[in-house]
Parts: structure tokens; C-alpha cells; sequence
């Protein structure tokens, strides 16, 4: 940007905030009167580790999406399953991705700086996830080293997501619980891409992948408030 | 896409109808408000069984609400809390005081990076500035990317609902639409295959435009971070395929602290789509090495929005976070659709927002196109009193006629100001009693019922009648009874 640019840049910077000054109260105290709001509304949900599966199940399920379970000494081969049952041939895996969750016989491109075009190619991708929230069928991704950079769960046409049955929460107020720090990324999904944009009438798929399919893996030894 | 270019002007609110007129064309319309009707039931009778599933939903409401009012009263701390943090995690935050400096900052951005073409996610905020427009005019083509904003853009459409912006046009005529522009001749109406078409018509853009336009649904404070909330996947690619990323954002979007999307993501879908939650929400902080966009740019804009700060029952205003709950529930904007709110931003909440917006010099017609029933104020998630706003704006706009000196010879100011007279001393309003009845005479009908007034009167009369005056008033009644009892 040119130095007049620039300046003038400064001026509306400073004139937008001496306008806001003048019209609301200094805020010296903001974080004191944060402190304070009130927050009454349901921070833990109430219902069992398999009350609360189950619920993410029927909940993705409205969604559209597939959901089976597996358990943990099942989990390779249930990955196995449904990617012979998709019909496709060549996937895209995270960089973190664990070795045997690549079920032999496939294509496999793991991405350690896949081009865009390589991953476009891909018939599907396979990965982790960080949480997910029952109560509104929602998947989160941080997009750690196991569930890829945010092109990997997009471009391809068909997502298979494991979620460990710890991983669930029952309410959203419990993802934010589960974050120490907040994640400079964050993608929520919640089924697959959608639009009800003529006539109210939903469709499944636009841009985003058509096909969401979900294996959760009942890992119920574990407490449920130990996330990772 | 020459054809999307300078037609704004039905929703540019400094020259726009007054909403009684604009509001015609589209009760004239049967297909319209039949479309309309249709889109709104479907959304309303969603909500309702959502929200009536949430059994804490009046208790995220009251924090919502005051999340969002304590974010307006400290909004300069949480902006350069914002400015600092995203800016520290590589994005670069830009100032824009009105509409023109922020297409002049954005049209700089883009001539850095020397692109003719930019692909758009939804953005309310850059219809307010008429954005398209305007890049349309220095040479570069601004590709819509929401299937909605493809509807309208490709159909030479102007938006009449903010959350769902085609609701007006129905699968026949998005076809037709999509047919013409498309050049796909044997497509049919059925919204999977308009649906795919969409989809194919955008790929290659996806994958080959590298410069990005969003808005934001959230920034948040602590943070440094955008969030942008949307359903088809759209957003997804804008956000993290292209190379360079302007977010344009109104000041108020801003959030305290990461942990307030609990509230406000609970709230959301519901309120907009009736979906306990939207396909797909976003959130970015500054660049991130290796995905997405390396080169991000925050513009914020104000455009009015600081002057609405200034009064605490006009700020809550800018509480709104777009989900058009309001609009929906709304029996007025049910009757007319969007279009005739002359503004990007119809129903309710641009009946208050607009005219405040324009600092009051226009749209002076939309705080009365209400019939201040408060359905809006019911739905709203994060308590806008709309009915409250809209009254308030109501009374400045009278202060303000009441300056101009031809409201001196104006029919209504001249009879209130009699009115006035009449009712200050009681001698004259008893006389003007008697000379009523008189003059009633020549009006009333002889079913004892006045049809038609003269002057301004008639406007009221036109959909209402009026009862005669009785030959006595309850006074003169009282008084006769107390001299008959002696």
C-alpha cells in the first residue's frame, strides 16, 4: 500500500476507535465485568457413556451420514469394510495417521505435501478427529497430524472419520471444556455438505464431501473425561 | 458476469422507495409470495421443534445477549485486543471508516496480487458496500460462490432474505436461470441436479482463482481468530484453497473469548436453519504454515456502525448476529418478502439496522413497517428488542419532520397541532364536541356508521369504518342524570 494509503489507514483506525470511546464506557475493566456475566444454561450433559454414543449415532444419522461400530481389536478390519464397500480405489491419509488404519490392497497417498491436484484426485480420505458433541451430531477437527490439513477432509468426495467412544461429549460446552488452549483451526462438521437453498428443500452434497462416514470404536475402559 | 453489475439499486437504500410502495410489487405478485411463504413455513416449523428441544434455551439466550452487549460496550478494547493478536499470528488488519474506503482497500489488495477474478463465500457485509459492483467496474470479475448468491448473481437477482437470499425464486425458475447461463439445455428442475450443476460450475474456479473474499461470522477477541458458519462447503474451499484471504467484517462481530462460541453456535443453526447444527463452521487464526492461505487480510468496517453505539437503547442494534429469525417470524415481512426493506438487510432487523446505518437521512420509512407485535423480539437469540428500537426510531423520525417547515402546512401536523388546542382547556374540547356532531352528520350514513372521511382522514377510512357520534357524550349524560336524581 502507498504512504498516503497508509496514513489515511492510521486516521480511520484511529477516528473508528475514538468514535467508539466516545460512545461506550472506557474499558479498563472489561475483563472483570466478563467474569461476571451469567452463564445458566447446561454445561454437562446427563447421560451415560452409552446413552451419549448412542445419541452421536442417531444424531449423524439425521445427518445423513454412515455410522458403524467397531471395537479396538476390530477397528482395522471395520476400516477394511467399508472402504471395500465404497466401491473406491485410491485414498488420501494424514501425515499421523495410524499405520493400520491403511488397510492393504488400496491406494494409498499420504500426505506429507500432496499438491492440491494429487488431492483432488483421491476418491476418499480416511482420519482422526478430536471430539466429537452428541447432542448436535458435530464432528471437530483441529487438524493435528492425524486428521490432516483442512484440503484433506475437503476436496475428496467421501470422508471416513474413527472416533474413539471417549472422544465423545454429550454437550457442545464440554468440546470448549476440552480445549486447554484455543485452536488457532477449528472445522466442525456436522454431515455431510448440504444446502437448502431452493425451496427449503435439503440436498445432500455441494462442495464439501457428499459422503461422511463415521466408525466409532468403544474404547469404554477409558474414562470418558480422558480425551486424548 | 457484466449482467451482475449495477443493479443494486432496488436495495440501495438512498435510493430505494418508501417501503408502503416498495412493498406493492411484491403483494401484486402471487408467485412471489407464494415462493416466500413456502421457504418461511418450512424454516419456522424447523425452529420451533429445535428450539422447543433445547430445554435450556432461554438461559442461553440471557448469556448470549450479554455476551454480545458487553462486547458493544468494550468494543474498542476487544478490537485492538483482535487487531494485536491476529495480527501477531501473520494476518494484517485494515481500518475502513465508510463503504468507499473499504472497496478502496480491498481493490488495492486485490491489484497487489494482480487478480481479475476473486471467488466470494456469502457476505452480507459486502453487499452493504455493493462490493460486486463496484470490483465489477475496475475489471475484476467476483465469482458468488454460495449456491443461493450463484442464483441471483447469475440470474440478475437481488438478495430478499439474509440467511437463505434466494427464497423468492423457486426450482422452476432457478432452473430456467441455470439453463441460460449455464448453457445446459436439457437440465431439470429437481434440486439434486441444480444442486450438481452448481457444483460443476464451480470446481474449476475453486481450484484455479487464488484470491478470496469472506465475511465473518465471529471475531474473537482473545484470540485473533475469524469463524465463519455456512452449509455447503463453499466457504470450506474459499477459506482454503486460494492464496491470499480478505475477510471483511462490521466491527461489532467481535467476541470476547473462544469460549463464547459455545453459546453462540448452539444458537445459530437453530435460529437460521432450524439445524441443531449448520454443515460446516470455520475458524482461522492469522495464517497457518502449510494450510490455507498464506497471505490474510481483516478489513473492519464501520460504515455507521460506531454512531449507533452512542445510544445504550439503540446499540443493541448491533447485538444481531444475522441468523434472520426475525424476518422469519415476522407477519409483515411474510406479506412483502425482502425486497421492499429497500435495503440489503430486510425484516425487522433492517428496519432498525438500515435507517440507523444511514444515519437517519434515509429509509425514515422502515421503523414503521412493523406492526410492533414483538414475534421478532420472542425469536431473537440474542434479545434484540426490536419493537423497543423500532419505536425510538419512530419518535426521532417525527422530531426530525417536525423541523422541516413545510410539515407546517402538512394535513396530519396541522390536525394534531389543533388536536392540541382542543384538548388543552376543557371549554374548547366541549365545544368542539357540539360542532363534531354537527359536522359528523354530514358523514355518517344512516346505518349510524361513518364509511369514508375527508382529507387525511380517508386514509384510515379506506380499511376500517367508524361508528357515529352518539347525540350525547358520557359528560353530558352524567350531568343530566345528576340534575333528574334532585
Amino acid at each position: 500500500m502507498s504512504a498516503p494509503a497508509q496514513s489515511q489507514q492510521s486516521t480511520s483506525r484511529e477516528r473508528i476507535l475514538d468514535r467508539i470511546r466516545a460512545a461506550t464506557q472506557p474499558s479498563t475493566a472489561a475483563a472483570s465485568s466478563y467474569a461476571t456475566l451469567p452463564r445458566n444454561y447446561i454445561h454437562k450433559g446427563a447421560l451415560n457413556a452409552d446413552a451419549r454414543v448412542n445419541l452421536l449415532i442417531e444424531r449423524l444419522r439425521e445427518y445423513d451420514a454412515e455410522v458403524i461400530e467397531a471395537t479396538p481389536e476390530g477397528l482395522p478390519a471395520a476400516i477394511a469394510a467399508q472402504l471395500a464397500a465404497s466401491g473406491k480405489r485410491s485414498f488420501v491419509a494424514p501425515a499421523g495417521l495410524p499405520a493400520d488404519w491403511m488397510a492393504p490392497g488400496f491406494d494409498w497417498k499420504i500426505d506429507r505435501g500432496l499438491t492440491t491436484a494429487e488431492i483432488e484426485q483421491a476418491d476418499g480420505v480416511v482420519t482422526a478427529a478430536f471430539c466429537a458433541v452428541a447432542d448436535s451430531g458435530t464432528i471437530v477437527l483441529h487438524h493435528s497430524l492425524a486428521e490432516g490439513r483442512r484440503v484433506l477432509t475437503l476436496l475428496p468426495d467421501w470422508h471416513l472419520c474413527i472416533l474413539r467412544a471417549s472422544q465423545v461429549v454429550e454437550r457442545l460446552p464440554e468440546y470448549f471444556d476440552r480445549c486447554l488452549q484455543p485452536p488457532a483451526l477449528v472445522t466442525w462438521v456436522s454431515g455431510p455438505s448440504a444446502t437448502a437453498d431452493i425451496e427449503m428443500t435439503r440436498i445432500k452434497g455441494v462442495h464439501g464431501p457428499r459422503f461422511l462416514h463415521v466408525i466409532v470404536v468403544h474404547d469404554q475402559d477409558a474414562p470418558a473425561t480422558n480425551s486424548n | 458476469m457484466s449482467q451482475a453489475a449495477g443493479h443494486h439499486a432496488i436495495l440501495d437504500p438512498t435510493l430505494a422507495p418508501p417501503f408502503p410502495q416498495a412493498a406493492l410489487n411484491v403483494l401484486r405478485n402471487p408467485q412471489l409470495r407464494k415462493n416466500v411463504t413456502h421457504a418461511i413455513d418450512v424454516i419456522q416449523g424447523k425452529r420451533a421443534r429445535l428450539v422447543a428441544e433445547k430445554t435450556d434455551w432461554q438461559e442461553l439466550r440471557s448469556t448470549a445477549s450479554a455476551i454480545r452487549t458487553h462486547a458493544l460496550e468494550n468494543l474498542g478494547f476487544y478490537l485492538e485486543q483482535f487487531e494485536a493478536r491476529c495480527t501477531a499470528a501473520g494476518g494484517h488488519v485494515h481500518w475502513a471508516a465508510d463503504a468507499d474506503e473499504a472497496r478502496r482497500i480491498i481493490l488495492d489488495l486485490l491489484r497487489q496480487e494482480n487478480a481479475s477474478e476473486v471467488i466470494k463465500i456469502k457476505t452480507m457485509t459486502s453487499a452493504e458496500i455493493q462490493l460486486n459492483t463496484f470490483l465489477e467496474a475496475q475489471g475484476i470479475s467476483a465469482f458468488e460462490t454460495d449456491l443461493a448468491e450463484i442464483i441471483l448473481q447469475l440470474g440478475d437477482e437481488e438478495p430478499s432474505h439474509i440467511v437463505v437470499p434466494a427464497l423468492h425464486i423457486n426450482r422452476s425458475q432457478v432452473r430456467e436461470i441455470f439453463a441460460r447461463r449455464m448453457g445446459l439445455k436439457n437440465l431439470s428442475d429437481d434440486p439434486q441436479a441444480l444442486t450438481a450443476a452448481a457444483r460443476r460450475y464451480l470446481r474449476q474456479k475453486f481450484l484455479t482463482i487464488p484470491t478470496a473474499i469472506s465475511g465473518a461470522n465471529f471475531l474473537i477477541a482473545e484470540t485473533g481468530s475469524v469463524a465463519v458458519v455456512e452449509s455447503e462447503g463453499n466457504g470450506r474451499m474459499c477459506l482454503t484453497l486460494p492464496r491470499t484471504m480478505i475477510t471483511l467484517a462490521g466491527i461489532e462481530k467481535v467476541l470476547p473469548r473462544f469460549e463464547d462460541l459455545e453459546v453462540m453456535l448452539q444458537m445459530l443453526a437453530r435460529s437460521a436453519t432450524g439445524e441443531r447444527m449448520n454443515p460446516y463452521t470455520s475458524l482461522w487464526t492469522g495464517v497457518t504454515p502449510g494450510d490455507g492461505p498464506q497471505n490474510f487480510h481483516v478489513v473492519l468496517l464501520d460504515n455507521g456502525r460506531s454512531s449507533i453505539l452512542s445510544s445504550p437503547k439503540q446499540r443493541q442494534t448491533l447485538k444481531c448476529i444475522r441468523c434472520a429469525a426475525c424476518m422469519n417470524a415476522c407477519p409483515v415481512y411474510r406479506q412483502t418478502g425482502g425486497h421492499a426493506y429497500g435495503s440489503v438487510y430486510p425484516g425487522p432487523i433492517g428496519a432498525i439496522l438500515t435507517p440507523q446505518l444511514m444515519h437517519m437521512q434515509h429509509a425514515q420509512s422502515l421503523p414503521y413497517a412493523s406492526s410492533l407485535c414483538g414475534a421478532c423480539y420472542e425469536v431473537c437469540p440474542v434479545k434484540i428488542n426490536i419493537p423497543e428500537v423500532l419505536l425510538e426510531l419512530r419518535a426521532q423520525v417525527t422530531d426530525q419532520e417536525r423541523k422541516q417547515a413545510v410539515r407546517f402546512f402538512d394535513p396530519m401536523y396541522l390536525g394534531l397541532r389543533i388536536a392540541n388546542l382542543l384538548f388543552a382547556r376543557a371549554w374548547i374540547f366541549h365545544a368542539a364536541q357540539r360542532l363534531g356532531r354537527i359536522g359528523a352528520r354530514v358523514v355518517t350514513r344512516k346505518d349510524g356508521w361513518i364509511h369514508s372521511l375527508p382529507s387525511v382522514g380517508g386514509k384510515w377510512t379506506q380499511t376500517r369504518d367508524l361508528r357515529g357520534l352518539p347525540s350525547q357524550t358520557f359528560h353530558e349524560w352524567w350531568a343530566a342524570r345528576g340534575k333528574e336524581a334532585k
